[in-house]
């Protein structure tokens, strides 16, 4: 603190104390002093506080300019940082749904649709649901070294995968805990634009019932030219092989003729295949990753119903293939009526 | 010495109100069903506070929120920005370089990898900002040597006998 027992030059002198006042009043009254640098005729050389402030001062500038060079620094990067986003976006968004993370509640409701759903669709939809094709007879699928096995083979652009990957997403979900699935939509130049959907590029499915592996030949990002999808996925060898024995019209009575394999194909351990979409994509038109998860409780919902329906018929199917494991999906009633419809045995 | 007049109850203010929003979002990363925000397009903020980056080290950052503007009220507080101790304002200037270094990593996660805004973050984003301003700024007068020994109470210093001890009062 300021030493000011030497009264200042020139300044405002103390107030001297009066006989009546206290000793803390005289106390304040003897230590006032002239205040700081600033008063008029203060010749006497300043109190300490004074000799502080005037050192500080030049600190305080360069605090200040570093403060504030600061404050423009995290400006800079934040406008950077945005105008990279929004250029970046611009370019792609303009053409296809960006793949991404699937929402936490969208992959909970998913994998949590209540039994009683199940089991109260069974098979019954108000949009048509196809059923799948039963091929008795063949050797179990084994892939990466594992037994029995599902394989998917689609693309992100395809709408008709769109609309499949639900009831498959569901279905597995009962089997075991998905990783890495990322939501994305379709096409937005192609039949049922831009339907919501997962992406099983990348994604897995941690089971001790079933192996899983899907193959997402091309993305939803049209080319330049305008000629197809960008390549994603290529299927192995042990895949290719499984794809050129199961797509052809031996099994599949609705092959193409010309040798190409269309998009959705499912082989659930190769006694169950689907061709094609379940359901009519159109369905999902207009509806957010949200809404369509979030309906999975009400089996009422129409498009519920299809899902469900279509994800019992697989589950059937995986059933089989597990021989009924886990028991309590294999021998629920939903389940149970979806294999009698096909004829099956699941569980 | 220069004062600080706006700046302690501004802050303050803003912490209050990060806080709120802070409580809010950490309810709705529970319980998604109460989160008032649009949910189509850029702005999402289920999608965002759903995500993936919405949980540092198993802490949902809506908590990192609410670990952030608590003691931030405090410091905050008039009486914290009066205090001479230094590691007071140390501890402010600390949190705020944080928080918006925070705020950065955040944005761009929403932008590159979410690929979503949620508007109620952005508010705390907008929030955390400010106060980094005001806090960022006053340090060098909070900081510099001697600040806050003028506004200690007088009653404090001056001793019992009356006597020796001088307290400079601003004329």
């Amino acid at each position: 603190m300021a030493d000011s027992t030497t009264p200042a030059k020139g300044g405002n002198t103390p107030k001297p104390a009066t006989g009546d006042q206290s000793a803390k009043e005289k106390s304040k009254a003897a230590s006032r002093s002239v205040s700081g640098g600033t008063s008029k005729g203060g010749n006497t050389p300043r109190p300490v506080k004074g000799a502080q402030e005037v050192a500080a001062a030049p600190g305080r500038s360069r605090g200040m300019l570093i403060a504030w060079g600061a404050v423009a620094l995290v400006v800079v990067i934040i406008v950077v940082v945005v105008i990279v986003a929004v250029t970046g976006n611009s370019n792609s968004n303009s053409t296809a749904t960006p793949v991404t993370a699937t929402p936490a509640s969208v992959l909970r409701d998913v994998a949590n649709v209540p039994a009683s759903v199940f089991n109260t669709v069974g098979v019954t939809s108000t949009i048509p649901v196809s059923k799948p094709i039963v091929s008795a007879g063949n050797p179990p699928m084994t892939l990466q070294g594992h037994s029995p096995a599902v394989l998917y083979y689609g693309a992100e652009y395809c709408p008709y995968c769109a609309a499949e990957r639900w009831p498959m997403t569901v279905a597995l979900a009962r089997f075991g805990t998905w990783s890495n699935l990322q939501i994305t939509g379709s096409s937005k130049i192609d039949t049922a634009p831009d339907t919501k959907t997962f992406s099983y590029h990348g994604a897995s499915l941690e089971s001790p019932h079933i192996f899983f592996k899907g193959v997402e030949q091309y993305t939803n990002v049209p080319l330049a030219d305008g000629r197809g999808y960008g390549n994603l996925d290529t299927p192995t060898k042990e895949e290719g092989k499984i794809l050129s024995t199961y797509t052809t019209s031996k099994f599949l009575p609705n092959a193409s003729t010309s040798g190409g394999i269309s998009f959705p194909f499912v082989d659930i351990n190769n006694s169950m295949l689907i061709s094609g979409a379940s359901y009519d994509p159109n369905v999902l038109a207009g509806l957010s990753w949200a809404d369509i998860a979030g309906n999975l409780t009400d089996p009422t919902n129409q498009v519920t119903q299809a899902i469900i329906a279509t994800a019992n018929y697989m589950t059937a199917g995986i059933c089989q293939a597990t021989k009924g494991q886990p028991g309590d999906v294999c021998t629920s009633s939903g389940v149970q009526a979806a294999a009698k419809a096909l004829g099956i045995t699941a569980g | 010495m220069p004062t600080l007049r706006w700046q302690p109850i501004s802050t303050l203010v803003l912490s209050v109100f990060g806080l709120c929003v802070s409580i809010y979002l950490t309810i709705t990363h529970f319980d998604t069903k109460v989160l008032a925000c649009a949910s189509n397009g850029v702005i999402n903020c289920e999608k965002v506070t759903q995500s993936p980056q919405s949980v540092i080290f198993h802490i949902p950052v809506a908590m990192l929120g609410l670990a952030f503007f608590v003691p931030m009220i405090v410091l905050c507080l008039p009486a914290a920005w009066r205090t001479a101790t230094r590691w007071v304002h140390l501890a402010r200037l600390a949190m705020a370089i944080t928080g918006v270094a925070m705020v950065v990593y955040l944005i761009t996660a929403e932008l590159f990898a979410i690929k979503a805004i949620c508007l109620w973050c952005t508010s705390v984003h907008v929030i955390t900002f400010i106060l980094f301003v005001i806090i960022v700024t006053a340090a060098p007068i909070v900081l510099a040597p001697g600040y806050g020994d003028d506004l200690i109470d007088e009653d404090e210093v001056i001793s019992e006998d009356g006597g020796d001890r001088r307290i400079e009062v601003e004329g």
